[in-house]
């Protein structure tokens, strides 16, 4: 035994002094491995710092652990993608509560939240639309007999709006004209909008304003096309379950959606990007960008545009300033500036016009001044929205929701990804999605009662309507014969024949199509339509409805997030032993395309050092060759007095494994620092998106073993690998090599 | 005397490309334990292939090899690498010590390979010897640290530290000057009688066949003949073989 330690002994002696005797070749061998090691535990440290991130912040807001849908849909469920406005095509979970008990029988679910997720076109109003409505309702007071003081002085202030919002359109005319071929702009449009701007058309106003209201309405309100279409994509569930899944969530304005109310909640960002004023919008980005990032307008163009895009774009304030306000903001413009100017748009323009040295005074001034007179959200808290959507059978529903407030998420404030779901009450999703729900069905039968309707079956709904053949060939029906006309009944009961503008009375056959989810009576535009919206808006939903009802899929928090297959796979049998077509999937898959860029941000990085590490491969090979063939001599020496050519391989190997050891383990140990270092200051995040990423403002890089261990060992794999055919080489130096100092 | 070496009718064709070149044509020869035998001949005519083969760093091609009383062709590599450990000591023209090593270590090192004695026992042995080649002051030093007479002292040392049956030397004193070459032959031949070592060595350095026991003569690969020192030197061996190329 002391002799092997001997001999090892020797070995390593040997091994040791050759690194030190060919320093260079030690040093580089030695330096990539370092640079290897170094590398795998911070980049591995940094993507699984992010892949955490990413994790946290999919789970978190919106995923849960587990998303679990119905195993009969033909898309898979994607609650993060949706870029684009169609849907994955979801079977609907008919029974929530029956979903809700299975899940939570299995013993690792902590809570289960309801969901459905689906995207709308709401359009946000049309400033001219609104001054002409406050216009007419003024004109009617005056004409009525009713204006109070106030009401005149709103009177002459909204023509002056209307009369502001024309100078704006005979700027874009001209502006246009510049633009574009003249024959291209109709002329009556420019005629219309130079007799409305005339001082005769306001003189004659007063005199006769309902005309002019409808002159201004049919020629002037298309013109001004202001109205932005919001697309919103939202998420409808049970708010208080949501809010407790998600302990990162929280209310920035306003309230949460009271329980058993319908109501929808704004996310902050999309709040903030969409409905805020363009121009206040783009200060905060240059101020955000400028206090958080330290970037500077002079130098960035994404600044340098925001700034061209204010300065240009001061139509959106124009058109909500009337007369008195464009008088303020004159004055207060031309103090602020030090400007003659008497152009309100001209000093806006200028006002807007912003570089790194009077930014944050503008910034300010914008704020304290301006802001107080202007409408910042085209949207406010307490308003109510109407939701447009297309149902899964491709009618158009709608529904009114008042909005409560905003919400974002802990960390992920600034996250575009994060921010991206709005919030909708189940109940409001499922009329919009076109589940029949407990209130529609009890408003129908209703109907079917009043209407004396009775259900026909499609084979034979031909001759239902239309009668048979037989039938149809009578010449004249027989006095009295029962109505052969079948119709969805409208609201009302009213209801068109066969012959245009045949009114039928109703007979005792009046019949309601087949109620199919998304096929509810036409919602209508009318004014009865209108109020049973509002009515539905104010009415109070049994909270039970939530549990009851159908949902598209339902978001699982864990009580040990680390067993997520495990959990899966109970899940997908509990759904199987209950008869449910219940199909449970992954956060990461869940998540669509973002979660996706976890495997990718893996997949880069195991290519990444794939590449390094067998370029490194070739290189130390390489050295390890050279350096074995300047010492053929000596290893000959070394066979001839008795060596075996175990000893020779151990002795190249122990080379191998003390450059591996050492310098591996250094590289290890200086990443580890490296991580712990910048784990402590945290990677500011570069731009909103990374935000969601980082699951926050800053990285904090955590130092995972699993990283200092993949390093050593991929240290010491490329090291043995790299000493293989050297060492093979070496084995097979003859001991005659020895004796080859001249031939005799 | 009891044999050492026996070799019968060897030869040995080494292929350069596709050309076979024969080194040894059926060489014959016998050395008796405790010989002190010069093998010499021009350049080419096979000493150092004779020394390999006896050396058992290679096998002939035909024709048989015994050292110590084995057939080399019979040996498996292994078999072959014991055989030189425990029964060859080597002595090369340029003394290959292994440079990153002591003069200690490299003596010790076919001790280490041997795995036979204790670390007491090995530096017991390693440090009389080194006194017996007149370097017990120079155990510590690097070879670098040497010169060339003291180098091929250490050589001497560690050809000799496992008390091998026979020992080969290549040149000895090629590479030294004639008075430090003169201090080596008298080292190794005192040490062939007081230990009864076998030596074999290729020369064609005159003074150093004449303290051999008997002068074995190549040419060509093939034997020649075999006299003894005295004879050789009679027979004008040195004034036969031009000192230039010899080896």
């Amino acid at each position: 035994m002391e002799g092997r330690f001997a001999t090892f002994g020797i070995i390593a002696k040997i091994a040791f002094r050759n690194l030190f005797a060919s320093r260079l070749k030690t040093m580089i061998v030695g330096g990539i491995i370092l640079g290897g090691a170094l590398l795998v535990v911070v980049v591995g440290s940094f993507v699984d710092s992010v892949v955490a991130g990413m994790r946290r912040s999919i789970v978190g807001s919106v995923a849960g652990d587990i998303q679990v849908y119905s195993a009969q849909s033909k898309d898979p469920l994607e609650v993060m993608g949706g870029f684009s406005l169609e849907a994955p095509d979801l079977a609907s979970l008919d029974d929530f509560a029956k979903v809700k008990q299975v899940l939570e029988g299995v013993p690792n679910v902590k809570s289960v939240v309801p969901m459905g997720i689906n995207g709308a076109i709401v359009p946000s109003g049309n400033t001219i639309d609104v001054a002409l409505a406050h216009l007419r309702e003024l004109v009617r007071r005056k004409l009525s007999g009713k204006a109070t003081a106030d009401d005149l002085a709103a009177y002459d202030a909204e023509k002056g709006h209307v009369h502001q919002i024309l100078s704006v359109l005979q700027g874009d005319i001209k502006n246009a004209r510049q633009l574009q071929d003249e024959k291209a702009l109709s002329p009556e449009d420019a005629a219309a909008v130079n007799k409305a701007i005339s001082p005769a058309f306001w003189a004659d106003f007063d005199k006769n304003p309902l005309d002019s209201l409808e002159f201004l309405e049919n020629k002037i309100a298309p013109q001004a096309i202001d109205a932005d279409m919001l697309f919103l994509r939202y998420v409808g569930t049970d708010p208080a379950a949501f809010a407790h899944a998600f302990d990162r969530m929280k209310i920035v304005d306003g309230t949460t959606i009271p329980e058993g109310k319908r109501g929808f909640l704004f996310s902050k960002f999309v709040y903030e990007d969409q409905v805020k004023l363009k121009t206040a919008r783009r200060l905060d980005k240059i101020r955000t960008a400028r206090n958080e990032r330290g970037e500077k307008i002079a130098t960035d163009a994404e600044l340098k545009r925001f700034v061209r895009e204010n300065s240009n774009q001061v139509r959106e304030i124009m058109l909500q300033l009337d007369a008195p306000k464009t008088a303020l903001f004159r004055d207060k413009l031309q103090k602020q500036m030090g400007s003659s100017e008497a152009d309100v748009a001209k000093l806006l323009s200028s006002f807007f016009q912003t570089d790194d040295a009077n930014f944050d005074e503008r910034y300010a001034f914008f704020y304290k001044e301006l802001a107080p007179s202007l409408e910042l959200y085209r949207i406010r808290i307490g308003d109510t929205l109407t939701i447009k959507a297309f149902t899964r059978s491709g009618y158009v529903q709608s529904v009114n929701v008042p909005v409560y407030g905003t919400f974002d998420f802990t960390g992920l404030e600034k996250s575009p990804q994060a921010g991206a779901l709005n919030l909708m009450d189940m109940v409001s999703f499922r009329d919009l999605y076109g589940f029949l729900t407990a209130e529609r069905a009890k408003e129908i039968g209703e109907l079917k009662k009043e209407m004396n309707a009775r259900e026909i079956s499609r084979d034979n709904a031909e001759a239902e309507l239309f009668g048979t053949k037989e039938e149809i060939a009578k010449p004249e029906p027989a006095p009295g014969a029962p109505a052969t006309v079948a119709l969805a009944a409208g609201k009302h009961g009213r209801a068109k024949g066969k012959g245009a503008g045949d009114a039928v009375k109703p007979t005792g056959r009046t019949i309601v199509a087949e109620a199919t989810p998304g096929l509810n009576p036409p919602p209508g535009e009318g004014l009865g339509a209108k109020l049973a919206r509002e009515e539905l808006v104010k009415r109070v939903y049994d909270p039970a409805q939530l549990e009851s009802g159908a949902v598209l899929n339902a978001a699982v928090i864990l009580k040990d997030e680390s067993k997520i297959p495990q959990t899966i796979a109970a899940i997908n049998a509990a759904g199987k032993q209950a008869g449910l077509p219940l199909k449970a999937i992954t956060w990461q898959e869940a998540s669509g395309f973002i979660g996706q860029m976890v495997v990718a941000f893996q997949a880069v990085l195991l290519v990444l050092v794939l590449i390094i590490f067998l370029v490194a491969l070739v290189i130390i090979s390489n050295a390890l060759v050279m350096a074995t063939l300047q010492r053929v001599q000596e290893i000959g020496t070394l066979r001839a007095v008795g060596a075996q050519r175990r000893f020779i391989l151990a002795m190249l190997v122990l080379e191998g494994l003390v450059v591996a050891a050492v310098f591996g383990g250094a590289g290890v140990v200086l990443g580890a620092v490296i991580v712990k270092i910048v784990g402590k200051v945290g990677i500011p995040a570069p731009n909103d998106v990374s935000y969601f990423f980082f699951s926050g403002p800053r990285l904090h890089l955590t130092l995972g073993t699993g990283n200092l261990v993949a390093a050593l060992f991929i240290v010491f794999v490329v090291s043995g690998l790299s000493s293989l055919y050297p060492a093979w080489l070496a084995m097979r130096v003859n001991p005659r090599t020895a004796m080859q100092a001249e031939e005799g | 005397m009891k044999t050492i070496v026996a070799v019968k009718n060897a030869t040995k064709n080494y292929a350069l490309g596709k050309v076979t070149v024969p080194a040894l044509r059926g060489v014959d020869l016998e050395v008796a334990e405790g010989e002190f035998l010069s093998i010499a001949g021009p350049s080419g005519s096979g000493k150092t292939t004779l020394l390999n083969l006896i050396g058992c760093v290679d096998t002939p091609t035909s024709g048989i090899v015994e050292v110590a009383g084995k057939d080399t062709r019979k040996l498996s590599e292994r078999e072959l690498t014991n055989l030189r450990l425990n029964t060859i000591g080597f002595i090369f023209q340029s003394f290959n010590l292994v440079q990153v090593l002591s003069v200690f270590q490299n003596v010790e090192l076919p001790l280490l390979l041997q795995k036979k004695l204790n670390g007491a026992q090995r530096a017991e042995r390693v440090e009389a010897l080194l006194k017996r080649v007149g370097l017990g002051e120079h155990i510590r030093h690097r070879p670098s640290e040497l010169s060339g007479g003291q180098r091929q002292r250490v050589a001497i040392a560690r050809a000799l530290v496992t008390r091998p049956q026979l020992v080969l030397a290549d040149e000895p004193t090629a590479n030294l000057d004639s008075v430090t070459g003169q201090n080596i032959l008298d080292l190794m031949k005192e040490l062939n009688q007081t230990e009864k070592t076998t030596f074999i060595f290729s020369t064609h350095d005159a003074r150093v066949m004449s303290h051999a026991s008997s002068v074995v003569r190549l040419a060509d690969g093939k034997f020649v003949d075999r006299l003894s020192g005295a004879e050789a030197i009679a027979a004008g061996v040195n004034r036969k073989a031009p000192t230039a190329g010899v080896s």
